[in-house]
């Protein structure tokens, strides 16, 4: 089960960006992940192979960062944060509402590989607490309730791109300030969609 | 970097060099830091913070690891104070937290740098109650070596060894904080020559090998240095042994050779001395069968066919595993068999059992190398049989010369494990086929511009027994015209050196065939060699010896050419003699005996004493002492001869260069092309290897390598094929090896089934579609 085409395609282009190939490895982890929704055994083999270290070195990295996902994770990955300043903003409660709305505990993925659920240290939106991140696009001053209804418009909408200013739109409260990066064009895979890894696609 | 600097530790003036670590400096100085990450031969990595010191900062005191931190100028450092004490108290119950207290059943407990430094340094009381990690344990991390993750103190030891030492990192740690675990990737096994290093410096008891596991404890041990006889490098061991069995091989730190490492055939083969297959009798033929005879009958009977035969033609070919002191011994006895035939010199008839030795370079113009010479030199150019398989620690040396900076540059089809090194790589493009080089080498910009003027160490020897000298002439001679250049002739099997230099006169066996074809075929010895099995002469061999009248084999297993022998005396082996071995840079040094000989075995040179006393020589040696301080009277140094007493340490440079001229006589092997080149690889089938259970099967797999454009030659699409020759065929796994040229098809000499393989014939390849196929074979 090698990569298709455009994916090597991809790897390729990110290999080159760099003097030593094996400096490509955590980018290439990236599209790993956008391809399964985890870091497969496939996809470390491939990767070894494309930057000349051992399929082991590959492993030793990809299950270091808890960002490399270790198991399949849903379509949608949940990261609520637990970390202080959202905590002192009764995250707590929108970890639980998010908990009983889709029934899953930490590390958790349902039966129909939508939802992961998952509970994070700081996601770096104190000023905006309490924070959630839906493939890692974030979501701030968040509600018990908003936090219900963000999971069901994605239940029932199933959009392929998130992303965090539609997101923060519709479910949001107060925003930290304007920090996201200009060009951010939201994510398809449990993947951060910044150009570099390349996993983000064209607003429609 | 060697400019002085003084420090002071613990209120004492030292001195150490600029740059040095602070722990390696205090070693040096007599002063112990306990350490369980840091090792002298592996960068240092500040992993188990065990090594603690406090210096005088302008800050005020601090602590800091001294394997991270280097000596300088009026540096001041506590290694006892109370601070350091509550640190090395701390890291320990740290440590402990973890580990488990196995300590009665775990191999490494008597040993173990984490019991002994508890006890130096620990808190002296846990105060953990709570429930210590988990693993499922031991896991099989190779065929040899298996691991116990929940021992494991995270040290980074093994991983730091096959990433910077042997450069095949298989095991990594895996997952993070509490989970962190050293592990391989799935289906993936630490598949190491080298994996066996990793053993022996786990400071605790996670990584065993099967070999050792459970056998004995560390204080029942009875423990001599000695030197490893599987290839011409030369590693010091430590032989360990109880109840008189070897039970385990370790690595001597010896600067001068292997630097601590072994490969893992250099560790693990000695199971075979104990096994049941050994030869214990002596054996006669009588009427096709072998009957149990004793000494005194054989040495009657040898006497008798001696005496018989008017002025009877004896020839012997010799294996590469005797001493110095055996060879020494073979070589007075075959002179003094001389009657007229062979007064002259150069009318030898000692053959010795390897097809890759040719005349080589020795004479007054060559500078000898020593492995120092590696580390010294600007570039080293190869040109040989496969390093890695066949010398693996010098593989280990050439690696570490060229991350400190030094050039290396490889020529030929069989050194391809060092492609990856190499920084100039002539391959197909400069050489052919038949290892001729294709262009004049002063052409080549890449090269001049690596080794023009500069020093150079060159490995050279036949990549095959089908090379011709030619091809190594022109390189070493353009060598020697553009730089300074040092000379190791590679021969790889164990005492080749020695052989040559304490025989006279050393052929090979392709001189044999033709030399013995029209003699009278009376009597040949053959001493610890299989020519039948191992050489490109063998099916020849095989008929000469059938036609001869009487064949004596001294061996320690059955073989191939035992079969064939009318009397086979057994002798003994490693760790059962004493003696001298001399390593490819001529260093000659000891071979210990910790074993007494099993059953009625004798050593070489006591049967060929007893043989010519018998028949009325004058040789007269009571002990392996007499012959080695005649032996050593031979060489012409002014400095200390090596003798046993002066050969007592693990290293010995006094060895270095026996002035005695070097004469060898060796043809090469009348063929032109080759359309298999068979190499020998690491494991295989040599008798010692297939009796050792732990390391047995390393030797099964049968492959072969080619490059993509040859198997697209042979229409074959999977990765099994069958290899067809005449009426012989085998299985075979398929490997690619882009950098082999086309048409060239790489199979190992040693392996079981390819022994029926000739080099030379045409054979052909197909591919094996199902299982059906295989059960052909």
């Amino acid at each position: 089960m090698s990569w298709e085409t455009e994916r090597l395609e991809k790897a390729k282009q990110i290999i080159e960006m760099y003097p030593q190939k094996r400096s490509a490895l955590g980018p290439l982890l990236y599209l790993a992940q956008d391809k399964d929704g985890y870091i497969s055994n496939e996809s470390i083999v491939e990767i070894s192979g494309l930057i000349g270290i051992t399929e082991v070195q590959v492993q030793s990295v990809a299950s270091f960062y808890s960002m490399y996902k270790q198991e399949p994770t849903g379509k949608y990955l949940l990261s609520v944060c637990k970390s202080i300043s959202c905590e002192i903003s009764n995250s707590s409660d929108v970890i639980n509402s998010v908990k009983n709305f889709t029934g899953l505990s930490n590390n958790e993925t349902d039966d129909e590989n939508f939802f992961t659920y998952e509970s994070v240290e700081c996601i770096g939106a104190c000023g905006g607490a309490p924070a959630i991140q839906i493939n890692y696009e974030t979501v701030e001053g968040l509600t018990p309730d908003k936090a219900v209804d963000l999971c069901k418009w994605l239940k029932e909408e199933e959009p392929e791109i998130v992303v965090a200013d539609e997101l923060q739109d519709k479910f949001g409260g107060v925003k930290s300030f304007d920090w996201a990066i200009a060009d951010n064009n939201g994510a398809t895979s449990p993947v951060p969609g910044f150009q570099t890894y390349d996993t983000s696609k064209e607003k429609k | 970097m060697n400019e002085k600097v003084t420090f002071t530790v613990d209120g004492k003036q030292l001195e150490g060099k600029q740059g040095q670590l602070l722990i390696e400096a205090c070693e040096d100085s007599g002063i112990h830091i306990p350490r369980f990450c840091w090792h002298k031969r592996l960068d240092p990595v500040g992993m188990c913070r065990m090594c603690l010191v406090e210096i005088d900062t302008p800050r005020g005191k601090a602590l800091v690891p001294s394997c991270t931190t280097q000596v300088s100028e009026e540096l001041i450092v506590e290694t006892e104070s109370d601070t350091v004490k509550k640190a090395q108290e701390g890291v320990l119950e740290f440590l402990l937290i973890n580990h488990p207290l196995d300590c009665p059943i775990c191999d490494k407990a008597g040993e173990c740098p984490l019991q002994d430094q508890t006890m130096a340094y620990g808190p002296g009381e846990s105060r953990f109650i709570e429930e210590k990690r988990h693993f499922e344990k031991p896991i099989p991390v190779s065929d040899i070596v298996l691991l116990d993750r929940e021992r494991c103190i995270l040290c980074a030891r093994c991983t730091r060894f096959s990433d910077e030492i042997s450069g095949d990192p298989l095991i990594e740690f895996i997952q993070r904080g509490n989970k962190t675990q050293v592990n391989t990737f799935p289906d993936e096994p630490f598949k190491s020559y080298f994996s066996g290093n990793t053993v022996q410096i786990c400071p605790v008891g996670a990584l065993t090998a099967t070999s050792y596991r459970f056998k004995a404890r560390p204080w029942d041990l009875k423990k001599v240095s000695s030197t490893c006889n599987c290839c011409s490098l030369g590693c010091s061991v430590e032989l360990n042994v109880s109840q008189n069995k070897m039970l385990r091989i370790l690595g001597e730190d010896n600067e001068f050779t292997n630097q601590g490492w072994l490969s893992d055939k250099g560790r693990y083969n000695f199971e075979y001395l104990h096994s049941e297959n050994r030869l214990l009798n002596i054996h006669s033929r009588e009427n096709e069968d072998y009957q149990t005879i004793n000494i005194s009958d054989a040495i009657e009977k040898i006497k008798n066919k001696i005496k018989d035969l008017d002025n009877p033609d004896i020839k012997f070919i010799i294996g590469a595993n005797s001493t110095n002191e055996e060879y020494f011994a073979i070589n007075k006895f075959a002179n003094s068999l001389n009657r007229n035939e062979f007064l002259s010199k150069d009318k030898s008839n000692v053959y010795f059992a390897d097809d890759h030795i040719y005349n080589g370079y020795f004479s007054e113009e060559y500078t000898s190398a020593t492995f120092e010479d590696l580390d010294n030199s600007d570039a080293i150019v190869v040109w040989a049989e496969d390093i890695k398989d066949n010398l693996p620690v010098l593989f280990l040396r050439i690696k570490k010369a060229v991350k400190n900076g030094v050039k290396l540059v490889v020529f030929g089809h069989t050194n391809t494990a060092l492609e990856s090194l190499a920084d100039l790589y002539l391959g197909a493009e400069i050489v052919s086929n038949n290892f001729e080089l294709k262009t004049s080498l002063s052409n080549i910009q890449e090269l001049k511009d690596i080794i023009d003027s500069k020093k150079v160490t060159t490995i050279i020897g036949k990549s095959t027994p089908l090379q011709k000298k030619d091809s190594l002439d022109t390189l070493i001679n353009h060598l020697q015209k553009v730089s300074d250049l040092k000379v190791f002739n590679c021969f790889s099997k164990a005492n080749t050196f020695g052989a040559i230099q304490h025989i006279d006169q050393i052929k090979g066996l392709n001189e044999f065939c033709t030399e013995y074809e029209n003699s009278n075929k009376n009597i040949v010895f053959t001493i610890g060699a299989n020519p039948v099995n191992s050489s490109f002469f063998g099916s020849k061999i095989k008929n000469l010896l059938e036609d001869t009248d009487y064949v004596i084999s001294l061996d320690i297993f059955k073989n191939e050419t035992t079969e064939l022998a009318d009397l086979i005396l057994p002798t003994t082996a490693f760790g059962e003699k004493e003696g001298t071995i001399t390593n490819m840079e001529m260093r000659v040094m000891k071979q210990n005996k910790i074993l007494p000989d099993p059953g009625s075995t004798l050593s070489e040179w006591e049967y060929l004493i007893m043989i010519a006393q018998s028949l009325g020589k004058d040789i007269n040696y009571d002990s392996v002492n007499d012959l080695n301080s005649e032996l050593a009277s031979q060489f012409t140094m002014t400095e200390a001869l090596p003798t046993f007493d002066n050969l007592n340490k693990p290293s010995n440079l006094f060895g270095i260069l026996n002035q005695k001229e070097i004469n060898l006589n060796i043809r090469d092997i009348d063929q032109d092309s080759s359309s298999l080149l068979m190499v020998k690889r690491l494991y295989g089938d040599s008798s010692t290897q297939i009796n050792s259970p732990s390391i047995s099967m390393l030797g099964s797999e049968r492959f072969i390598e080619l490059s993509e454009f040859t198997l697209d030659k042979y229409g074959i699409k999977s990765n099994v094929a069958t290899l067809t020759q005449g009426s012989s065929s085998i299985f075979v796994n398929i490997k690619l090896n882009n950098l082999l040229p086309d048409n060239l098809v790489l199979a190992p000499i040693n392996r079981r089934g390819f022994e029926k393989l000739d080099s030379t014939k045409d054979f052909d390849l197909k591919e094996t579609k199902n299982m059906k196929d295989l059960s052909v074979n």
